[in-house]
């Protein structure tokens, strides 16, 4: 079995676990085009705001250490799109984080980069402020495919985008690629992944699309002028790629994601294993202290509320958290299962679970889980675990409703 | 009071030709309603009624007039219910009358629930007024819709009175011709009391409210009664009036209206058409025209969550407490777990049921798609009835199966007499006759099986002639006919809820249809589901639901867990409301697939 690095962490903390390394999430809000597909808390043509909300974003850093120096275990740019913003300005929240938290040595820092935003000169910048994972957003090597989706690169960026990486010193760069798209054949699929896997990534994350409301793409499907993409077409290709993932020695750890041994993204295993995170920035999610928030969306009202805070308020919000939820013990039990499920190998530890929670698993959820291995979805392994069967891999959905 | 200045009517109409407008306009010149209780449809006061804009119970009200020969006359308004569903209670209501007036639209003309009540009105032998109101509209022609009631029913088309109900020009003229030909009441004061209960409501401190029309006698409030069908006697609690509101009266005379508040506990008791008199000395004969409400439509009626059958049953029992036609035994399906077969007069009956149900007692109701009674001779010579086709007994032991056939009357213009004909022969009607009723319209008379008309008829009627076409229905006779049961299985195993009983020359078709429909209903499950339809043994159709293969959210935005919670809750929502048969889940629209089958998805 794949052992993960940092799955230690699972076994020690308790529900609201205030002794574990925070992973901390950065969120840049911003993008050149939107893609047709996107829903997420993006904005184009406010550029003019970058500099001002990067100094908002490292005021925040300030605000919500709160001069405590708690240990953090990863760091993540996530977007919009984070490549559009200077190294320097980058490299300037960056250093806030380790003045503000404890990163250890080879901390995981990732950033989300769009191939054409980046060049040589770009990728050494973000070398030397310390980023070490690379998340290139490929989605398609096919151009029409590209040109629905809205993406201002082409093929011919991520090759180079991948290259550079790789000469400037990146050995952890990951692709990611949509699949169960409208009119996608599965041999149009089959070229997306097989030259994905010419470049030689360390990990892949192949996203099915997800249809999203007040989308470019939903309002198309509405219309009829694309159709809806075929659930059953999509498997096969899901079905297509793990077993040609596999056969490339890559391993699979979570529905979506498969990485060769040792570069699982562990920024990602903390949603995943529902350990605490912060979201800084706009429209950033985080999870902390037994409370689940998310920060105000635009720009520009983040950027006011995070100056009219003088003073840290209370652990893990600033002034720019727009809802806030505590999450009781049932909750979190809830979301360690629903998000645990995810992972493929690892799932959830029945001796993790008593650990965190002091209950038996069976003792919460023995009803839903006899269910669900009665229908072929979950499987109980000889370790202790209860995690999805291959099967039970494409019908996730069927499987987390159990605990929601 | 003094019979000579008494005057009972009511308003015979068809929907929406402003029955309710003009009954607000009497209130209100009357001084019945003062200006400040003024609302629209006074008389309509269920929620329902006022959405719908028909009236569904009848009710009664008293005003006083003041005519220009000096008299002040009472003057008794009994509103009908304004469905064909409910014509038994329309008859009731207009023997309680002398008078009758005709209200027609006259930017529509004259439709057939209209005829059908007029004709009744005439059984009755009540006097008639004639009106064609909306004439404020643009479109209207109200000459020329006096010339066709003059040529339909022989009224002068000069006596027609031409108001607008909704500026109230002219209505005062309605009311001095009520006083002029309307005749009072010629009963026997001075004989033994007898009242004829017109309808009825329940109050949960009177008990059922009679409303009556006292024909003979007087009723004085502290006479022990008897109600002489049901046999139930009583000591009311109060006479009354309405005003509109319910007001207390010493006694009740002939040739009046009001209620008697019997302080029973049921309607079963207390019957639209029974007659009601004294214990002591009553009458001898009941009032003729005694008739039990028959219920031609029948429905499974489920709670959507099984917890919701207690609910569900008490609410039933407090309806029929205001609906004597409503009628409910307990029944158990297979699919559905326990519930109630239940009576209605017709669709509109069942439609106004159901919404109750949902509406004022918040129940979620499943309902199966609506049946009618069989008639079942065994080969053994037996006879009995079924109302569901799961009642069916064993193919082998049945001689015949009869069902029930009515008489359709369709009002329509002359340019949709082919589709119509068209809709009927698809649906095994037969032609009787054809008559002009005016220079473009015609009146069309089919037979045809009730079970065929139940099933969407009227809503393709209406669509296919452009809402022009009104329909009006009576029973007929129970005919032999080569019935079927169509069974349906899901997963192979049959669902009681989803049979049904079809002739056999269409048992293939629908069995057809309805697979694919079904098909089209139930969503993906985890296995392959097979979906049958079988007459006895034979399987006719037959389709595979194939196995779910992928339902999964591919990722999760920036660790936005609620964002994705919501969206799993609401999948869950979803499946919540789908029934388990054996472990497929089916949704709710799936049984009542059988009424839409012709649909061209």
């Amino acid at each position: 079995m794949l052992l993960l690095p940092g799955a230690a962490h699972t076994a020690a903390p308790s529900y609201h676990a205030p002794d574990v390394p925070l992973a901390l999430y950065l969120h840049i809000p911003f993008c050149r085009t939107r893609c047709t597909y996107c829903a997420f808390s993006t904005y184009s043509g406010l550029s003019a705001l970058i500099p001002p909300y990067m100094d908002a974003l490292a005021h925040e850093i300030q605000l919500v250490g709160g001069g405590l120096k708690r240990p953090a275990h990863t760091v993540y740019f996530g977007g919009g799109t984070p490549s559009l913003i200077p190294a320097a300005l980058l490299g300037h929240v960056l250093d806030r984080c380790r003045d503000m938290f404890v990163l250890p040595p080879g901390a995981e820092i990732t950033l989300e980069a769009n191939p054409g935003t980046v060049d040589d000169t770009y990728l050494r910048a973000l070398r030397q402020i310390g980023v070490n994972r690379l998340s290139v957003g490929m989605q398609s090597a096919n151009a029409d495919e590209l040109k629905l989706f809205g993406r201002c690169h082409r093929q011919d960026d991520v090759h180079s985008t991948v290259h550079t990486a790789r000469r400037v010193g990146f050995t952890n760069i990951n692709l990611d690629l949509i699949y169960g798209t409208p009119h996608q054949t599965l041999a149009a699929w089959q070229h997306s992944l097989d030259t994905a896997l010419g470049l030689d990534p360390d990990h892949f994350s192949l996203y099915s699309l997800g249809i999203e409301e007040n989308t470019p793409i939903q309002r198309q499907i509405a219309l009829g002028t694309l159709a809806f993409p075929d659930p059953d077409l999509a498997a096969d290709m899901y079905e297509w790629a793990a077993s040609r993932l596999a056969a490339a020695g890559f391993e699979q750890y979570e529905i979506s994601n498969w990485t060769r041994p040792g570069h699982a993204s562990q920024h990602n295993l903390y949603y995943w294993r529902n350990l605490p995170y912060l979201g800084l920035g706009a429209g950033a999610h985080g999870y902390a202290a037994r409370i689940r928030y998310a920060n105000i969306a635009h720009p520009a009202a983040y950027i006011e509320c995070i100056a009219s805070q003088p003073v840290p308020l209370e652990f893990p919000c600033s002034a720019a958290a727009d809802t806030i939820n505590s999450v009781d013990r049932r909750q979190a039990m809830a979301e360690t299962m629903l998000m645990g499920m995810r992972l493929t190998v690892e799932g959830v530890s029945l001796d993790a679970f008593r650990a965190r929670f002091g209950h038996d698993l069976w003792s919460i959820y023995g009803a839903e889980l006899d269910r669900l291995i009665a229908s072929g979805l979950v499987e109980h392994t000889a370790d202790a675990r209860v995690r999805l069967t291959p099967r039970g891999r494409l019908l996730g959905n069927r499987v987390f409703i159990e605990f929601v | 009071m003094d019979q000579s200045l008494i005057r009972n009517f009511s308003i015979i109409a068809h929907i929406d030709h402003g029955k309710s407008t003009l009954a607000d306009r009497l209130l209100q010149i009357t001084g019945t309603i003062s200006e400040r209780d003024m609302q629209e449809q006074v008389l309509d006061d269920m929620e329902l009624e006022r959405e719908r804009g028909v009236t569904i119970k009848a009710s009664a009200v008293r005003m006083t007039y003041t005519a220009s020969d000096g008299q002040t006359y009472e003057m008794n308004l009994i509103d009908t219910p304004g469905h064909v569903d409910f014509s038994y209670e329309v008859s009731r209501a207009l023997q309680a009358c002398e008078g009758a007036l005709l209200v027609v639209d006259s930017t529509q003309g004259i439709e057939a629930q209209t005829l059908a009540n007029l004709y009744m009105a005439l059984e009755q032998d009540l006097e008639l007024i004639a009106i064609v109101n909306k004439t404020d509209l643009p479109a209207a022609r109200p000459d020329d819709i006096a010339q066709d009631i003059e040529e339909l029913i022989g009224l002068d088309a000069l006596d027609v009175i031409q108001v607008s109900a909704k500026t109230g020009s002219n209505v005062e003229q309605v009311l001095e011709a009520i006083v002029r030909q309307v005749p009072p009441p010629k009963g026997d004061s001075s004989a033994p009391a007898r009242a004829l209960i017109f309808d009825s409501h329940y109050d949960s401190y009177k008990g059922v409210v009679a409303y009556v029309r006292v024909v003979d006698g007087v009723f004085h409030k502290d006479d022990m009664l008897r109600l002489m069908s049901s046999g139930a006697d009583i000591l009311p609690i109060e006479l009354g009036i309405f005003s509109p509101n319910m007001r207390p009266v010493a006694s009740l005379s002939a040739g009046e209206v009001g209620y008697i508040a019997t302080g029973l506990k049921t309607v079963r008791e207390c019957r639209v058409g029974d007659t009601v008199t004294l214990y002591h000395n009553g009458a001898a004969k009941p009032l003729p025209g005694y008739k039990q409400a028959k219920p031609m439509v029948f429905a499974g009626f489920y709670p959507s969550d099984n917890d919701d059958y207690d609910d569900l049953r008490d609410a039933l029992e407090k309806l029929q407490l205001n609906d004597a036609s409503l009628v409910y035994q307990p029944e158990t399906s297979q699919a559905l777990n326990f519930g109630f077969r239940v009576g209605f007069l017709g669709l509109f009956h069942m439609e106004i049921v159901q919404e109750r149900l949902e509406r004022e007692y918040d129940l979620d109701v499943l309902a199966t798609a609506p049946s009618v009674e069989y008639q079942v001779l065994l080969r053994s010579g037996d006879v009995f009835t079924i109302t569901s086709p799961a009642e069916l007994p064993d193919e082998s032991t049945i001689e015949e199966i009869r069902e029930p056939w009515m008489v359709i009357e369709v009002f329509t213009p002359e340019d949709f007499i082919g589709p119509i004909m068209d809709l009927v022969t698809g649906k095994r009607g037969e032609y009787i006759s054809m008559e002009y009723i005016d220079r473009t319209r015609v009146l069309l008379k089919y037979k045809i099986p009730l079970a065929e008309l139940i099933v969407d008829f009227y809503d393709r009627l209406k669509s296919g002639t452009r809402g022009y076409a009104s329909l009006d229905y009576h029973f007929d006779e129970y005919r032999a006919e080569n019935l079927v049961k169509l069974d349906v299985l899901v997963n192979k195993q049959p669902v009681d809820a989803l049979a049904m009983i079809v002739h056999e020359d269409v048992a293939y078709h629908k069995g057809q249809r309805l697979v694919s429909k079904l098909k089209r209903l139930i969503p993906r499950q985890l296995f392959e589901v097979p979906i049958q339809a079988a007459v006895g043994k034979h399987v006719i159709s037959r389709a595979n639901i194939k196995a779910l293969r992928k339902d999964v959210l591919a990722k999760c935005y920036g660790g936005d867990v609620t964002r994705k919670k919501k969206l799993l809750e609401k999948q869950k929502k979803g499946k919540k409301r789908l029934k388990m048969i054996g472990n497929v889940e089916v949704p709710q629209e799936a049984f009542m697939a059988v009424l839409r089958l012709d649909d061209d998805d």
